[in-house]
């Protein structure tokens, strides 16, 4: 077959590839302005899933340091005694493992996204936003007891290091070659997969704590 | 009206200005969301979406790049992301569908499109979308380069290898495509 013929043949057919009607503009103007109105409404109420998950995650993280100080054997006045004897699992470490199976999910399903998105040339900027809100949950795991879990530890560290390479990613235009670097480093760090061995098998509603870190 | 001027009043708050600049802009973006969602009431969501959040974010356009290639970034991801969701894009015409189609010399043509477009439905979402943008909405590749944050090389390459598949899934049709 001749070549330019079949390219000129196949713009000429593609041109009628979903046809558009005629721009229903006045209906959409409508649903714009009252979609606006009720989100302007309702602002003071409804975050962004990313901005939810974060005060969640900070609001646990606060409540097992709560927990951790009222419950914990030899916390007096903020010093804290060394004391082998002490349970493994405390209360604080239940709130801390909540936390850390919440925020391993939600890093899990940005980066998988991510890497996705990162295969067909672009990123989205959501992604962008949720691991800045990440990167901040990271490093409160990171000063919090789940940080000097000795596995989960290097894990968050390396995560700290690929959530700050993403939200540093410009606004609005991505360098291919700044997203490869990031899924090369991924790649070799194996981060995906000691991410998803880090996850704890269960329905993802109910996050066990048991075993989790 | 010029369009810096025109934007400046929105930001002002102008609800005229957000009209006028809404008019001048909807035709191509909804022209744009249907080529992608082959479906009117997708085609709407995505519009309003890309147009309510485009006067959230309208503080944060800097005018780097034109207006448009700013506005038609924000249709483009969020008619992708809301394709991914749905996939209803994916129960429009189908190959096999197509294959019931009789073909013959004068109903080439018809048949033609129906197996191109189910063969354009069929593309990896990163070559369709070049596809329509291209061939179907007559975008140059230094639009589609900045509406999707790649290289100009990159959208080139990506329109070089959606028509290979193309004429490879069509490849029956070569015989009628060339007489």
């Amino acid at each position: 077959m001749n070549d330019d013929r079949f390219e000129e043949r196949l713009r000429e057919a593609a041109r009628d590839y979903h046809r558009p009607p005629e721009t229903p503009r006045d209906a959409m103007w409508d649903a714009i302005a009252a979609a606006r109105r009720r989100r302007a409404e309702s602002k003071v109420f409804v975050l962004r899933p990313a901005v939810r998950w974060g005060l969640a995650m900070a609001a646990v993280l606060l409540v097992g340091i709560a927990i951790g100080r009222l419950i914990r054997p030899g916390v007096k006045n903020g010093t804290v005694a060394t004391d082998s004897t002490a349970s493994p699992r405390s209360g604080s470490d239940v709130a801390y493992g909540v936390a850390a199976v919440q925020y391993l999910n939600s890093t899990e399903t940005l980066l998988t996204g991510f890497r996705a998105d990162a295969r067909n040339g672009r990123v989205d900027t959501l992604f962008i936003d949720q691991a800045r809100e990440l990167l901040t949950s990271t490093r409160l795991l990171l000063q919090s007891p789940a940080g000097q879990d000795p596995h989960l530890k290097p894990l968050l560290e390396d995560l700290e290091l690929v959530l700050a390479q993403i939200a540093l990613l410009p606004g609005r235009r991505r360098d291919t070659l700044d997203v490869d670097l990031i899924t090369q480093g991924m790649d070799q760090q194996s981060v995906l997969t000691r991410l998803r061995t880090a996850i704890p098998a269960g329905p993802a509603s109910a996050p066990r704590t048991q075993g989790a870190l | 009206m010029d369009e810096h001027e025109l934007i400046a009043r929105v930001r002002a708050g102008e609800p005229a200005a957000e009209r006028a600049l809404y008019d001048a802009h909807v035709d191509r973006v909804y022209r744009l969301a249907y080529r992608l969602a082959g479906d009117d009431e997708l085609a709407r969501d995505f519009t309003q979406e890309t147009f309510i959040r485009a006067f959230q974010r309208l503080d944060t356009f800097r005018g780097d790049a034109r207006f448009s290639t700013w506005l038609h970034a924000i249709a483009t991801t969020v008619s992708l992301n809301g394709l991914r969701k749905t996939k209803r894009f994916r129960s429009q015409t189908t190959l096999e569908a197509a294959e019931g189609v009789v073909s013959g010399a004068r109903s080439a043509e018809p048949d033609l499109k129906v197996r191109l477009h189910a063969a354009i439905d069929a593309l990896p979402d990163r070559y369709r979308t070049v596809v329509v943008m291209h061939d179907v909405e007559g975008y140059t590749h230094e639009e589609i380069a900045e509406t999707l944050g790649v290289e100009v090389g990159t959208s080139k390459a990506q329109l070089s290898r959606a028509r290979a598949k193309l004429r490879e899934t069509l490849a029956d049709f070569a015989g009628e495509w060339a007489s």
